[in-house]
Parts: C-alpha cells; sequence; structure tokens
C-alpha cells in the first residue's frame, strides 16, 4: 500500500502526531542553533562593512580567498595542518587505548582512581598556561632542562631557535593533555564487554596479552573507528590555542609548526577582515566534509556497521 | 543490540558536537539603521545651530581601553553629576581590557552594540580599520563647531588634518605633544663600571651592548631596531605593513619624498649583520621572539642592563626601579640626541562616535565637556581632590593616593588637552627627576620640521588581498631578522623578499605611492 501526494502526506503527519512534537523541540533547536547560523557562510563572498552586516555588504566573488594561495604559504601550512593532525590522532588513539586497557586490568582501585584523576588534571589547564610552562621549561636562559643540562656541565639546548624539535615538543603536550579524557571513551567501552568472555578466555588458557589482543582490542573497535571518524572530521583545522600559545610569534620555527589557523590568524588580526576569515573557514570546512565522505565510505567497505551514516 | 545503542550514542555525540561548534558563530543582524539616524543628525545640526536642545535626558555609553580602577566608579559618578546639571545627560563607562581589546573592538561594531563615545588610536587602536569597514560617525567641521564649540578653538588644524581619511575626520583627535622618540632607562651602575658617562648614539648603544654581554648581563630585551632607523632619520610610514615598519619614509628631510621598502635597504642588511654580531655575543636572549614580558620586566627584575620605551614610560619604570634599588641609579639617556625630535601626530590617541548611536549631538557635548572643562577634565585624569591628589597653585598638583585611581592611567588620553593639564608638583627632587625635565626641555627645543607624509595614513583598503598576504608571508622573516636570529643574513633576507614579491607587495607599494602623491599634492594646494 502505497499513497502520493499531498493528501498521503498529511495522512501521515495526523498519523505520527505526537511523534513529530515529541521530535519538534529537537528539529527546532538544530534549525536555529545549527542550521540558520551557517547562512553566516554568505560572509565569506562578501566584501563586509559595519554598515551593510552580512546581508547588506557588496558581494566579493572570491576575491575573499585570494590572499591565502598568494601568501605563498598556502601549501606548506595545509601540509603542516595535515600531517600534525594524522599524527595526533595516530598516537592518541594509541595511548589512550593503551592507557584504558592498563587502568582496567589494574587491581588495586585507589591506585587506578588516583591514576585516573592525575591524568585526567592537564585536560583542565588552559593552552595560555601551558604555554607559558613550556617556556619555562624549554627556554635557554632560565628554563628546566637546560638548567639540569648547565649543571652537568653540558652545552646549552636553545629549543627556541631550534625548529626540528618542535613536532615532538607539541606531540609531547598533545598527549600529555588528552590522555585522560580521551581514554575515559575507551574506558566506557570496556565496562561495556561481557566478562564471561575473559572467564572462558582464561579457561581456554589465554595468559594477559592474549586476552588483551584477542578480546579486549576487537571488541572496541567499533568505538575506535567511530572516534577516529569524528577526529578526521577536524583533520584540516589546527588546533590554534595549542599552535599559538606554545609557538606565539616565533617565526623562526613557522615552517615546522605554520598550521592554517595560525596563518590565518597572523594576516588578518590587524586587518579585522571578516570576509577572508569566513572564507578561510569555509575552505577548511569544505575540505574536512570531503574527507569525512571519503573515511566513511571506505569504512563502508570494510564492515557496513561502523559507518557514521 | 549493544552496537546499535553505541551507534546511536555516537550519533547523538556527533550532533551535540556539531551544535555546538555552530552555536559559536552567533549572529547579527545587520540592519540599515545607521544610515538613516545620520540622516537625522544632518538635519537637526544644520536646523538648530543657534541653541541645542538638551530638553530631553538622555543615557550614553562610553568605551575605554584597559582595566576599571577601584575608585574608577567614584570619580565617574562626580563627572555625571556635571554631565547631569549641565547637559542633561548621564554616562556610564565600559572597559575592553589591554588583553582583549584586538578582538573585541571590531566585535562591538559586528554586533551593533548600543554605545555612543569609544577611545581609538590611528594605528595602535583601530582608527583605520574602523573607517574603513564603516564603524565611525564621520564628523563635519559644522557639526563639531555646533556641539563641541571649545574643542574647535584648542585643537589646531594640524591635528583635524591628521585625522582625515578620504577628506573626512572620524575623530577627535588629543592635542598634547607626545614625542614619538624612543629613549633608553638604563642602569646608572652598570654605565659607570663600564666607563659611560652618556649614550648619544648609535654606536655608543653598540658598544654599550657589547660591554653588558661581556659582563653577563642582557642588555634588552630585543634588538634596537627603531633607534636603529630614527638614527638615520628614518620613520614609520602609518597604514603600512606591519605596523608601519616595512616601508620607511625620511622624516627629518622635508624635500626627500622617497620611501624606503625596508628588505631592499642596505641599511637593514647592515643593521641584521650587527644584530646577529650583538646576539652572538649574548646582548639578549635567544628565546626573545618567545617571551611574553613587557618591555619593563627586563629592567625592573635586573635581567636587563635597559628597557627601550618613551620618556614618559621609561620616566615611570626608572622611578620604580630606583625605588626597590636605589644602588642601580637608573637614569636615562637618549641615544639618537642630535636627531631633531618628531612630535607624534595628534591621532596617536583620540575619541570617537559611533555610528550607530542615537545621541551623537551630546555624545559630542560631553566630549566637549571632558575636553575642556576643567573640573571634569581634573577628575579624568587625576581623581577626586583632597583624595587622590591636591592642586598646588592653579596649573599644578600633588599625588596623595595613587592607590585607587593613578594619574593619568584611566584612559582618559582620547582628550589630553596641553591648554588645561596640571603639571606634576616634585618635593624632593632626585638627579633622575632633573634629568627627565632637562632631556623634555630639550626635546621641545628641538622640534623637526614638518614632514608632508608625518600626517600620512596608507588605507590598504584596495589592496586588502595583497596586505594580507604580504602580513602572513612576513612572519617567517622578519622578527627573527630583527633581533639578529637567523643564521644566514643574506640567505633570509633574499628569501623574504621572494615571498614578499609573490604576494604581491609590488602592488602595495604602487597603491601606497599613489596615495602619498595624492595626499602631498592636496596638502601642497592648500
Amino acid at each position: 500500500m502505497k499513497e502520493n501526494g499531498f493528501r498521503g502526506f498529511f495522512k501521515k503527519l495526523y498519523k505520527y502526531r505526537v511523534f513529530l512534537l515529541m521530535l519538534a523541540p529537537a528539529v527546532i533547536y538544530t534549525l536555529i542553533f545549527s542550521y540558520y547560523p551557517m547562512t553566516g557562510i554568505v560572509t565569506a563572498f562578501k566584501k563586509y562593512n559595519y554598515a551593510g552586516g552580512i546581508w547588506g555588504s557588496p558581494w566579493n566573488g572570491l576575491e575573499n580567498f585570494k590572499f591565502f594561495f598568494k601568501s605563498g604559504q598556502a601549501a606548506l601550512v595545509i601540509r603542516n595542518t595535515v600531517l600534525y593532525n594524522l599524527l595526533f590522532i595516530a598516537v592518541n588513539t594509541v595511548t589512550q587505548i593503551a592507557v584504558a586497557v592498563f587502568l582496567t586490568e589494574l587491581s588495586n582501585k585507589y591506585y587506578r582512581k588516583i591514576t585516573q584523576s592525575l591524568m585526567f588534571l592537564p585536560y583542565f589547564i588552559s593552552w595560555v598556561i601551558v604555554g607559558v610552562m613550556a617556556f619555562n621549561i624549554f627556554s635557554s636562559d632560565y628554563g628546566f632542562i637546560n638548567r639540569i643540562i648547565t649543571y652537568f656541565g653540558g652545552e646549552k639546548i636553545s629549543f627556541y631557535t631550534t625548529p626540528q624539535v618542535w613536532p615532538l615538543i607539541l606531540l609531547f603536550f598533545s598527549v600529555w593533555k588528552g590522555i585522560g579524557y580521551g581514554s575515559v571513551m575507551y574506558l566506557a567501552a570496556l565496562m561495556g564487554i561481557d566478562t564471561s568472555i575473559y572467564d572462558s578466555a582464561k579457561i581456554d588458557g589465554a595468559n594477559v596479552f592474549q586476552r588483551i589482543f584477542y578480546v579486549t582490542i576487537p571488541m572496541i573497535m567499533p568505538t575506535t573507528i567511530i572516534l577516529l571518524l569524528l577526529a578526521v572530521g577536524g583533520i584540516f583545522k589546527g588546533n590554534f590555542d595549542m599552535f599559538y600559545n606554545l609557538v606565539g610569534n616565533n617565526g623562526l620555527l613557522y615552517n615546522y609548526t605554520d598550521v592554517i589557523d595560525t596563518l590565518t590568524f597572523r594576516a588578518l588580526i590587524s586587518s579585522n577582515n571578516f570576509g577572508m576569515s569566513a572564507a578561510i573557514g569555509l575552505f577548511q570546512s569544505v575540505l574536512c566534509f570531503i574527507t569525512v565522505l571519503i573515511v566513511n565510505k571506505l569504512v563502508g567497505m570494510y564492515d557496513k556497521d561502523y559507518t557514521l551514516f | 543490540m549493544g552496537k546499535i545503542t553505541k551507534k546511536s550514542l555516537s550519533a547523538f555525540l556527533a550532533a551535540v558536537m556539531a551544535a555546538g561548534t555552530l552555536a559559536g558563530c552567533g549572529s547579527s543582524n545587520g540592519t540599515s539603521s545607521s544610515a538613516s539616524s545620520s540622516n537625522n543628525s544632518e538635519t537637526t545640526a544644520a536646523g538648530g545651530a543657534s541653541k541645542v536642545d538638551t530638553s530631553q535626558h538622555v543615557d550614553l555609553t562610553m568605551y575605554l581601553i584597559g582595566e576599571r580602577t577601584p575608585d574608577f566608579d567614584e570619580v565617574y559618578g562626580k563627572i555625571n553629576e556635571i554631565l547631569e546639571k549641565k547637559l542633561n545627560c548621564s554616562l556610564s563607562v565600559e572597559f575592553l581590557s589591554w588583553g582583549e581589546h584586538d578582538a573585541k573592538y571590531s566585535l562591538l561594531f559586528s554586533s551593533q552594540a548600543d554605545f555612543d563615545l569609544i577611545f581609538t588610536a590611528s594605528s595602535w587602536c583601530h582608527y583605520e580599520q574602523t573607517v574603513a569597514l564603516g564603524g565611525f560617525y564621520p564628523l563635519s567641521e559644522e557639526f563639531i563647531q555646533t556641539y563641541a564649540p571649545d574643542i574647535w578653538k584648542v585643537v589646531p588644524q594640524m591635528a583635524w588634518d591628521q585625522a582625515k581619511i578620504d577628506g573626512q575626520i572620524y575623530m577627535v583627535p588629543n592635542y598634547a605633544n607626545e614625542f614619538g622618540q624612543d629613549v633608553m632607562a638604563v642602569r646608572g651602575d652598570l654605565m659607570k663600571k663600564y666607563g659611560f658617562d652618556d649614550i648619544t648614539s648609535w654606536d655608543q648603544l653598540v658598544a654599550f651592548y657589547k660591554a653588558c654581554a661581556a659582563d653577563g648581563i642582557y642588555a634588552s630585551q630585543g634588538g634596537p631596531w627603531f633607534q636603529y632607523f630614527q638614527s638615520k632619520g628614518l620613520s614609520i610610514t602609518g597604514g603600512a605593513p606591519k605596523g608601519g615598519e616595512l616601508i620607511l619614509y625620511n622624516t627629518q628631510n622635508p624635500d626627500d619624498m622617497e620611501f624606503t621598502y625596508v628588505p631592499e635597504w642596505d641599511g637593514f642588511r647592515d643593521y641584521c649583520i650587527q644584530m646577529k654580531e650583538l646576539v652572538d655575543a649574548g646582548c639578549w636572549s635567544r628565546d626573545v621572539l618567545n617571551s611574553t614580558d613587557e618591555r619593563q620586566v627586563g629592567l625592573l627584575t635586573g635581567k636587563t642592563a635597559a628597557m627601550i620605551w618613551n620618556l614618559g614610560s621609561c620616566a615611570t619604570y626608572a622611578k620604580q626601579a630606583n625605588k626597590e634599588h636605589p644602588e642601580w641609579n637608573v637614569t636615562i639617556v637618549d641615544p639618537n640626541k642630535s636627531m631633531p625630535k618628531k612630535v607624534n601626530s595628534y591621532i596617536n590617541n583620540g575619541v570617537a562616535i559611533n555610528a550607530n548611536s542615537k545621541n551623537k549631538e551630546r555624545a559630542m557635548m560631553v566630549l566637549n565637556e571632558f575636553y575642556t572643562n576643567p573640573e571634569v577634565y581634573d577628575l579624568a585624569m587625576l581623581g577626586i581632590e583632597g583624595k587622590h591628589w591636591e592642586a598646588v597653585g592653579d596649573d599644578q598638583y600633588k599625588v596623595i593616593d595613587e592607590s585607587g585611581y593613578g594619574v593619568s592611567s584611566n584612559c582618559n588620553w582620547g582628550w589630553n588637552n596641553m591648554t588645561i593639564q596640571r603639571k606634576e608638583y616634585i618635593e624632593n627632587r632626585t638627579a633622575l627627576d632633573d634629568r627627565i625635565d632637562e632631556l623634555r626641555d630639550s626635546f621641545n627645543a628641538n622640534i623637526k620640521k614638518d614632514h608632508v607624509y608625518d600626517g600620512f595614513n596608507f588605507d590598504s583598503t584596495k589592496v586588502s588581498t595583497q596586505f594580507a598576504a604580504v602580513e602572513a608571508a612576513l612572519g617567517n622573516y622578519f622578527d627573527p631578522l630583527k633581533n639578529g636570529l637567523v643564521d644566514d643574513v643574506d640567505k633570509s633576507i633574499a628569501e623574504m623578499k621572494a615571498a614578499l614579491e609573490s604576494a604581491g607587495i609590488q602592488d602595495v607599494l604602487t597603491e601606497l605611492k599613489r596615495q602619498a602623491e595624492q595626499y602631498a599634492a592636496e596638502k601642497q594646494a592648500k
């Protein structure tokens, strides 16, 4: 039985009125806070001025996108952004899963709770503070590391003029800050595993490592893949807070540390150009969107159940 | 079943996260109210020129830069009593802190916030950018004469000319001779130790820096770039990239109408090579680019032997250093002593009216009070008489207690007016006080000739793409070069030149020259 046209539509509307009413708040909320603001995207194609605002300003075509490619840094910062994100995603996922597994295997409850809380703490520290801490660790005059080196009679390392070490430093802080929060997701997934599977594994003679690799890891695969997909959705967005507070205005490090967001900030902070910043934001979002579609498709080819949509 | 709940949970999570990120975009309703209200004001200005109507009570809002001091509201309560009586209006003040004004200033305009007056300044406080985006109300001469006749009498024509962008005035500039020339506050004990009586030239400055390094103390917080090009008679060009530092002009020679594009200037190469030598010797920290210390921190904490800033700030911090460490005997030197001094353009501080203000006329009248009514002026600058300061004669003051308000530190600079400003009376004069007065007198006695470009401000809207690309490309090279931190000066300069070329610096230069020629031609026609 199939009904077409308006009549069918209204009939269904009436039939499911209670469900639709229940759905309404969520739909309205999403429309107002997610879809309506998206109309602001037009700013990317406008020569913005205060009098005209978002709608009244004159159109500007693709002019707003040009500065980014003209700066000569576009290829470099896109490369940096993607590589850093891939590195962060890979290392963070592995360390977070490792920590989650390690925590569940710990038998001492108090020790486990304390460890978990301590690892969670950095998540609450703002990047501004982390930037100051980093400066006090790596500074060549008063830095913690260089103090130790000179105490033992070594030669100082000038971290802030040596760009090559920065990928490692950035990775370290990314892992340190995200590990507590990230591992909670995996912990939740681990808690959902039926303990009888472990019991039968034990009876079959599996040792700790075999239990981890043949039971735990396969069981948390769905969670891992969904978290990975969400992370991949931001692959063209640099973590501005992190890069800006750790690297600041140090041009010597830019070849290794400049990401799309910091470049845009630097280029536009003095001119307050809303149109150009909106353009770069849109550019990043479109690239991210395409990436998510592709990766989602690839995951679907591996196992349909793991995809986002 | 377990899998399904997990999937729907993750979908929900994703939706919430997406909603969260997008909600940050906010929304602003671009209305065209500004156009209609500006029409209104023009008609009232023309119609009621003889007697201004203040029968209706209005509430005004003013935005200032900085932090609210503890006694600020008490002081402005007194000011409001006067405004209430005289102009039938009240004024509330909001602050944009030093840290956030870069980001929030433009948001005030884009969100159509309701306010009337706002502090502004050329180059360091958003004047040109806000004008370019249409945020300020253009002030016609007739409007100023009608609603602020006393300001019109005090402020010289030159100041109004400087405030003009495309022939229109958008701010009321302050009227005080501030010197753009930076000086140096130096540890007197170290100068004596290294055998310096005074530091009056670039060569002496370099020698002093080297002496500091040899003694194991940093000389300053970075390379003395401004001292260097000022010693060559050059000055920054208002509105040019990198806060004007990329393109210089010869301010000491009014006949020289050429611009110096820094990367192609031989002097820049010489400077960079000298800086590399100094940094290798240890004249300042290799971490300068990442240091967030304010300019005075090095001197006050004893990390550096000197600090570089304008005369007023050097005086303040030299006094503070001497109070905390009398044995340092901090004094002030002028490394460019022989150079005639450039007076900062008057638009270095000022106040503008919001284009969306509903009470532009009353706002202008309030500004007139701040600017020219001695009672209001003293309150805003010094605080409450008897509590914060006491009068010495008609034109001097003595500080009683600076902790609650602070002399001239409440963003009252927008209406600086040297014709009614009180001077400080100092009871127990020190050598440093004498030195400051001596320098100030020598500055005032040696003001340089006007250069046409002194009042010129580049408007980058026509080349905004190239301008943004240039700013982006500069970041990798300019600051490291200026502070001597690159390994190979020539290679780095060549790379910077190439990067700027492809970013379109030639378009910026051409447009800048065109505007400058037009500006000069208009000026000479007068």
